[in-house]
């Protein structure tokens, strides 16, 4: 299975394809979005990445073992800057999308769980698609956008929820009884689930409008918003 | 980053055999495979990260193997300490983890820049995700030195920074960081974009790559001796 | 379009741009005050195998030009184009950019971000994997550039390692991975030492020799002594005048600066800089602040690499830097130039004068007292280099008033007399940035001054700058320094440290230029 691709040595001399005009940085690579786009997006990933890691570290101080649980929450509230400006910067659709996407395969491929990557593609489409509603300008939709991409950070955390049921699983294969663990965890776990899923409705809410702040107080005043 | 040329020996796996080993490891976690079928995978995951002279990192993951399954033998109704099931709980849960982390600790330490953007690009994956995988792994590691030097340009207008400042302002504390964090990134975004424009990265039709790279003999072992095990279990075999 | 039409490497005919408000410098850098006219009706052609060099003002349209050349403008930075710019035979505004690639090489000023690759081999591949070539022919052509250009020592690294004299030779060779026929250089050497600069003016002599037409926008102008072929000034968008190498070399140095040119011969300033340097501390003169006894400056590295590497664990990571610091005095009142070759530890020192870095060994007197490093801090300041870093706030005054109650009225009028004593009145309710670079340093200094800082430490101030604002930077230098604060500058600009330092302290010996290359650049080859 050698690599197929076939040396093309590009000849200036021909085809003059002079409709082409803003080709490269204006081409739409069939997503909407140009070279120049794209590496925007990618700088504001790499950053998000950054919150994400970020989000990580402090999730785990303050959880434990139960590492990642509040990952999705600690990231709402401090990456809504981040998100306001990719917005505005490229106030086009796909941004968004593939911010969550590139996320969720660095996610999958430095070993997180790979339910992770259906999350991080289903909420930030959904996102995207309700900021375009508002042509990433409407400051509510925006809100609204930032809230459900954060939602697609949930991957992570999925994991948790079959940690019981692999203990369960773990003690009748031992023929122990699992009726503490049961008992421990009945509460816990849904508890906890609707505790993780709030946390980041009202941090999400939290970082967007920050963000919204910071847009307004320094980015559309520096004049590159 | 990447020294693929070093690297691309006999020994290393193809990217896509790495993700593969990756997709494993999550189908294990999903079907709640038996401790005997998580032991042997385990084995067959460290093999390729020993070979390839991670034997650090390879005998680490060994070790963490070993505790793990110890702790989740445990037996704490017997010791009298129920309590006690937390910690086993947590040690079954982390060993479900723990074959993403080995594979995906694999995958990020042997897997050089361009290898990785290249078997992107063989998986037809579109440019709107290949580019900003580049400038992810371009633009990820100078953010720690923006915000060290951030940190200090804090220090010397005697603006606190330290762990006591962000429980104190943590609003003020975020906004002073990523303001000039933000207002860099888009500084990096034009520059970037004019450095790769110029060498041609918009250009339509095949991107090719230094790094070859194709299934070997190893590649296909390599799946078909995870593979085996795997669907054992899961078909209940085991 | 027909290739031979044109047998110039490049003609512009009568071309004028104006960026589009939003473009204009992406509106971080640039204070976008409307736009003037980029150029207004250019016209140049370059031969192959010569060298034209781009003189002229910060804003005159030089670098605007660079950009017609390699297609930037008007597909990338869009504004209103007219007129015509073939490169090598091709309508370089109206064909695709990616048309022009194997044709136009470019190299940028800043080491820092023009690159697109984090491993050095990556980024010289990477226009041969653009164009779709196999992977034997871009190994081969990889290894070729790289022995042509003498960075076999420099392949297979992280680029974000590397020194910025490094960074920039894997530039050029990148530059030149297409053979191209053209290559565009702005301001390659704005952030370089001597010793780099002589590399750069190897490299492009080369490039020259093997036919290849250069066209360099640049400041600083004495290192294109010998492989230009032709200068030409711009001003306000136009192309004011044009000398042949023999005519503008015989100019005399007022009417360069006249110009408001860089000097041309360099000889002048590098003997009033080895005369400071030689002359030491003699005199006295001016009340000592801090001292410095037996210091040793580096950092002591165990193993930190960063924890995302796609491979690249283990290599280049841990390296451990010592320099032993002869001892030094910083006065009140007098401008210390710090100079020698990059990464011989000026940045360290100024950093660990400032208390950001702890010594390795020695100590550090403070008006008489052995201090730590959070003295140091407390007393002294640093602009550094990229002044993006320095600045918090959403307006000038609000960023002098951090750390003061907006109702402190002794602190409003003292940062009222701080903006108007730097220029800076008129921009307070400005965004700082939405500066210019130079105003932004202005700003970080105000900051400091509201602080009440004794020491002053300025990072590599002139980089990238013209002569004229090269010397509003040297001219407030001296207005800190008559304000009775001790200033340090940090700086390979041998024209600001003659005319502006009192005393020079060399951190490598006794001459720059004169000096081996460091251990770590193994690979620096002057001849082929």
């Amino acid at each position: 299975m050698e690599p197929t691709v076939t040396p093309q040595t590009p000849d200036p001399t021909t085809a003059s394809s002079t409709d082409a005009l803003h080709a490269g940085t204006g081409r739409r690579n069939g997503t909407g979005l140009a070279t120049a786009d794209l590496i925007t997006i990618g700088v504001f990933s790499a950053l998000y990445f950054v919150m994400v890691c970020v989000a990580t570290l402090v999730s785990t101080l303050f959880t434990g073992g139960f590492g990642s649980i509040f990952l999705p929450a600690i990231a709402a509230l401090i990456s809504g800057p981040v998100f306001m400006l990719l917005d505005a910067r490229l106030r086009r659709f796909g941004g968004i999308t593939v911010m969550g996407l590139v996320i969720g395969l660095f996610l999958f491929v430095s070993g997180h769980f790979a339910l992770s990557f259906i999350a991080s593609l289903v909420f930030p489409l959904a996102a995207d698609l309700i900021a375009r509603a508002g042509s990433y300008r409407n400051r509510t939709l925006l809100l609204v956008s930032y809230v459900v991409f954060s939602y697609g950070l949930t991957g992570p955390i999925l994991p948790l929820w079959f940690m019981k049921d692999a203990y369960v699983a773990s003690l009748e294969a031992r023929g122990k009884d699992a009726a503490y663990i049961e008992g421990v965890f009945a509460n816990i776990n849904t508890g906890t689930f609707i505790l993780a899923m709030t946390a980041i409705l009202v941090c999400a809410l939290l970082g967007g409008w920050f963000g919204q702040r910071l847009m307004r107080k320094h980015f559309a005043k520096a004049g590159i918003a | 980053m990447g020294s693929s040329a070093s690297r691309t020996g006999p020994h290393t796996l193809d990217p896509r055999t790495k993700l593969v080993l990756l997709l494993f490891a999550n189908l294990m976690l999903f079907f709640h495979v038996v401790l005997v079928t998580q032991l042997v995978m385990a084995a067959l995951f460290l093999t390729p990260m020993a070979v390839e002279g991670r034997t650090r990192m390879a005998s680490r993951f060994a070790v963490a193997v070993a505790a793990l399954t110890a702790l989740s033998m445990i037996d704490p109704d017997a010791m009298g300490v129920p309590q006690l099931h937390v910690v086993s709980a947590l040690a079954v849960g982390v060993s479900m983890m723990l074959p993403c982390f080995m594979t995906g600790a694999y995958a990020v330490a042997t897997t050089s820049a361009s290898a990785f953007v290249y078997a992107l690009r063989r998986m037809r994956a579109p440019e709107a995700v290949v580019v900003p995988c580049v400038v992810i792994i371009r633009f990820f590691p100078t953010v720690a030195r923006d915000y060290r030097s951030i940190r200090e340009a804090m220090a010397l207008r005697g603006i606190a920074s330290g762990a006591a400042a962000w429980l104190r302002h943590p609003a003020r504390s975020l906004e002073y960081v990523l303001v000039p964090l933000l207002m860099n990134a888009t500084t990096v975004a034009q520059d970037l974009s004019v450095a790769a424009l110029t060498k041609g990265l918009g250009r339509e039709g095949a991107h090719t790559s230094r790094t070859a790279i194709r299934m070997r003999a190893c590649d296909w072992g390599m799946m078909a001796a995870a593979t085996l095990p795997l669907v054992a279990d899961i078909a209940g075999v085991v | 379009m027909d290739g031979s039409r044109s047998v110039e490497a490049l003609d512009v005919r009568d071309v004028s741009f104006r960026y589009d408000l939003a473009d204009a410098d992406g509106g971080v850098r640039g204070g976008a005050d409307g736009t003037p006219a980029a150029l207004d009706g250019v016209s140049l052609r370059v031969a192959p195998g010569e060298c034209v060099v781009l003189c002229g003002a910060s804003g005159c349209g030089k670098t605007t030009l660079t950009r017609v050349a390699n297609g930037l403008v008007p597909s990338f930075f869009h504004g209103g184009f007219a007129g015509t710019c073939l490169t090598c035979g091709l309508d370089a505004a109206r064909v695709p950019i990616d048309r022009l690639t194997p044709l136009v090489g470019s190299v940028f000023q800043n080491p820092k971000t023009q690159y697109f690759n984090a491993d050095s081999t990556d980024e010289l591949a990477f226009p041969c994997e653009n164009m779709g070539m196999g992977t034997e022919a871009v190994n081969r052509r990889v290894a070729q550039v790289a022995a042509r250009f003498g960075v076999e020592g420099l392949l297979d690294r992280d680029l974000m390692r590397l020194s910025g004299g490094q960074r920039q030779r894997i530039a050029m060779a990148a530059a030149n991975m297409l053979d191209p026929r053209l290559v565009v250089l702005d301001e390659p050497t704005g952030n370089l030492d001597a010793a780099a600069i002589e590399d750069m003016r190897v490299l492009v002599r080369r490039m020259k020799d093997s036919g290849v037409a250069v066209l360099v926008a640049e400041h600083r102008l004495a290192w294109l002594n010998g492989i230009a072929d032709r200068y030409v000034v711009f001003d306000g968008g136009r192309i004011v005048r044009s000398y042949a190498v023999g005519d503008f070399l015989a100019l005399a140095p007022d009417e360069i600066a006249g110009m408001g040119l860089r000097a041309l011969d360099l000889e002048p300033c590098r003997r009033r800089v080895r005369a400071l340097a030689a002359a030491g501390d003699e005199d006295g003169s001016g009340a000592p602040l801090l001292r410095t006894r037996g210091l040793i400056v580096g950092h002591d590295r165990r193993r930190r690499r960063p924890r995302f590497g796609f491979g690249g664990a283990g290599r280049g990571a841990g390296r451990s830097f010592r320099r032993v610091v002869g001892d030094l005095t910083l006065r009140r009142g007098l401008i210390v130039g710090l100079m020698g070759r990059n990464g011989c530890g000026k940045t360290t020192l100024a950093r660990t004068l400032t208390g950001l870095a702890k010594p390795l060994e020695g100590s550090i007197e403070l008006e008489g007292r052995e201090v730590g490093p959070h003295a140091l801090t407390r007393a002294g300041f640093m602009v550094m280099q990229d002044v993006n870093y320095q600045l918090f706030s959403a307006s000038v005054r609000e960023e002098l008033m951090i750390g003061f109650g907006a109702d402190d009225s002794d602190a409003r009028s003292r940062c009222d007399a701080i903006l108007d004593a730097l220029d800076l009145t008129a921009f307070a309710d400005r965004h700082p940035m939405s500066l210019s670079g130079g105003q932004k340093q202005r700003v970080a200094i105000g900051a400091a001054l509201m602080c009440g800082k004794d020491l002053i430490v300025l990072d590599e101030p002139t980089s990238g700058l013209d002569r004229l604002h090269m010397e509003r930077v040297g001219g407030l230098l001296r207005r800190l320094a008559d304000g009775g604060r001790a200033v340090l500058v940090v700086t390979h600009d041998e024209e600001l440290a003659a005319g502006w330092c009192d005393r020079i302290v060399m951190l490598d010996g006794p001459d720059p230029s004169a000096r081996d290359a460091p251990a770590g650049v193994a690979a620096r080859r002057r001849t082929p």
